[in-house]
């Protein structure tokens, strides 16, 4: 017993051969696939959360994206990073998500109740802000108006938008994640900041 | 470096995207310009203004997308056979009135699919016999002899080779079409059946996923293989419908693709509910440009 309980210590405090663990969760170890989880679960989670600002949706997409790396892990080829790899299933995914929003024009996150419109991101935001009343409304109009200045972006702008200032990951491994070149993302960047920065002008 | 290049490389200047080269040029301008230092200031009051928006994600919706993932894959392990018993076990719980007679309906389904996988039906089609996937033991029963007589059932794969004239393979095919539970597989055998000359049968298996697949691969890997009937009437009005109906935009451009290149006075009606409904810029402007080669009006007024 104690032995097991060693193992399992020094396993964990073992330090993150990744290209091991995916070798060892490609051959079948449940144990490997759930760490390999564990080291981007979270940052998946937050990249489909900013860029869907859906609890629900986000936990579609988290759960789409491990399952679709699940089911196809013996494809990996170590081509490139298991992280770029990763991050493209989780884009391509919302991605999809953003354009069937738009194509359907199910506004994100307002809800009509009977108590008038309600904006559910801003709520969840509310629930974690601090207790200051005015620093609450400051965060929850400044919160629904850049909401709004993101929502007012392609879904590709928004994703670039995304992935390089909240995740800030470089503009070549945007380009690789969302199959297009580095200077194609460098304008798609360019275009979302300017329109960013014009809807949020009142704010600056 | 004019002032009109800086407000460009700002941006990117400000997340450290920029070459060496272009940093020391507009370092050297904003050196001389005070407006572009201004305009400096302003973009990095904007970017820590942004910074302000706060992550709602919690550790709570980070374990419930554990707990769900983990269940997913759990399902996801199960052989397929399994999956499908659970479903049919779930049913057989629900207390409706009908259940008895669609149980027997099911049972007769079983019994007609079960007897088109039996090897003898395979005719000229090669079939091996591998070892069992899945067993299990149903009785066990000593016997006086002291030998011991156990029942086991037992689910083996079959390997079945054959080329795609030989009716047992085109059964197969067609079979898996519509019942395997793994949309790849369904994808491939449509792409396979639809290389395998006219048929009825293929058509109509091919209409069959492309109205009903939940998977939009395999819709459009049915649609591909429609291409080549998209002259008969029937397979237009089904890509009408679909360009209705289908919710994947990618999948109506491709109908709306197949059906310009036929004219055909019958789906007038639907093509005019299309141009008013459709999101899809592309199919829209397509629709429009088809009505008008009809001489039909665009709007149904």
């Amino acid at each position: 017993m104690h032995d097991a309980a060693e193992t399992v210590s020094a396993r964990l405090a073992a330090p993150l051969d990744e290209a091991g663990l995916i070798r060892a969760a490609q051959r079948g170890d449940q144990d490997a696939f759930e760490r390999l989880v564990r080291t981007y679960d979270q940052s998946v989670l937050r990249v489909a959360m900013n860029l869907l600002r859906s609890p629900e949706e986000a936990r579609d997409v988290y759960q789409e994206a491990f399952l679709k790396v699940y089911r196809n892990l013996h494809t990996f080829r170590f081509d490139c990073s298991f992280h770029t790899w990763l991050y493209r299933i989780v884009t391509n995914i919302c991605l999809d998500h953003l354009r069937r929003r738009k194509v359907r024009k199910e506004e994100s996150t307002l809800l009509d109740t009977s108590e008038g419109v309600v904006d559910r991101a801003a709520q969840l935001e509310e629930e974690g802000a601090h207790s200051n009343p005015e620093r609450q409304m400051w965060n929850r109009e400044l919160a629904g108006k850049i909401d709004g200045a993101l929502s007012a972006l392609t879904p590709r702008e928004r994703t670039v938008f995304e992935l390089r200032h909240y995740e800030g990951l470089r503009l070549r491994a945007i380009g690789e994640i969302i199959g297009t070149t580095e200077e194609a993302a460098k304008n798609c960047l360019f275009r979302a900041t300017q329109k960013m920065r014009s809807s949020l002008e009142a704010f600056i | 470096m004019s002032c009109h290049e800086i407000g460009r490389e700002i941006s990117l200047y400000c997340y450290g995207e920029v070459s060496s080269e272009v940093e020391e040029r507009v370092e050297a301008h904003l050196a001389e310009c005070s407006d572009c230092r201004h305009e400096l200031a302003r973009h990095r009051a904007f970017l820590e203004l942004i910074d302000q928006r706060e992550d709602v994600t919690d550790a709570s919706l980070l374990s419930a997308c554990r707990v769900g993932l983990r269940n997913a894959m759990h399902e996801d392990a199960k052989p397929a056979h399994q999956r499908w018993l659970e479903s049919l076990r779930s049913f057989a719980h629900l207390d409706i009135p009908f259940r008895i007679p669609v149980g027997a309906m099911a049972l007769i389904a079983l019994g007609f699919f079960g007897a088109r996988f039996t090897p003898a039906r395979f005719g000229g089609a090669q079939a091996g016999l591998a070892e069992p996937m899945f067993s299990s033991v149903r009785s066990v029963e000593p016997e006086a002899s002291g030998k011991v007589q156990i029942a086991v059932d037992e689910v083996r794969r079959h390997v079945v080779t054959g080329t795609l004239q030989d009716p047992a393979i085109q059964g197969l095919l067609l079979t898996a079409v519509r019942e395997e539970s793994n949309p790849g597989v369904r994808e491939e055998s449509i792409g396979v059946l639809q290389n395998g000359g006219d048929s009825a049968e293929v058509r109509k298996a091919l209409t069959d996923a492309l109205t009903h697949d939940p998977s939009a691969a395999v819709r459009l890997k049915a649609l591909e293989g429609l291409k080549s009937y998209a002259g008969d009437p029937s397979v237009r009005k089904t890509l009408a419908d679909v360009l209705l109906k289908d919710d994947d935009p990618g999948v109506r451009v491709q109908a709306i693709d197949l059906l310009t290149a036929h004219h055909d006075d019958s789906i007038v009606g639907v093509l005019q509910d299309v141009v008013q409904k459709e999101d899809n810029s592309y199919v829209r402007t397509r629709t429009t440009q088809l009505l008008e080669e009809m001489k039909a009006s665009v709007g149904t007024y």
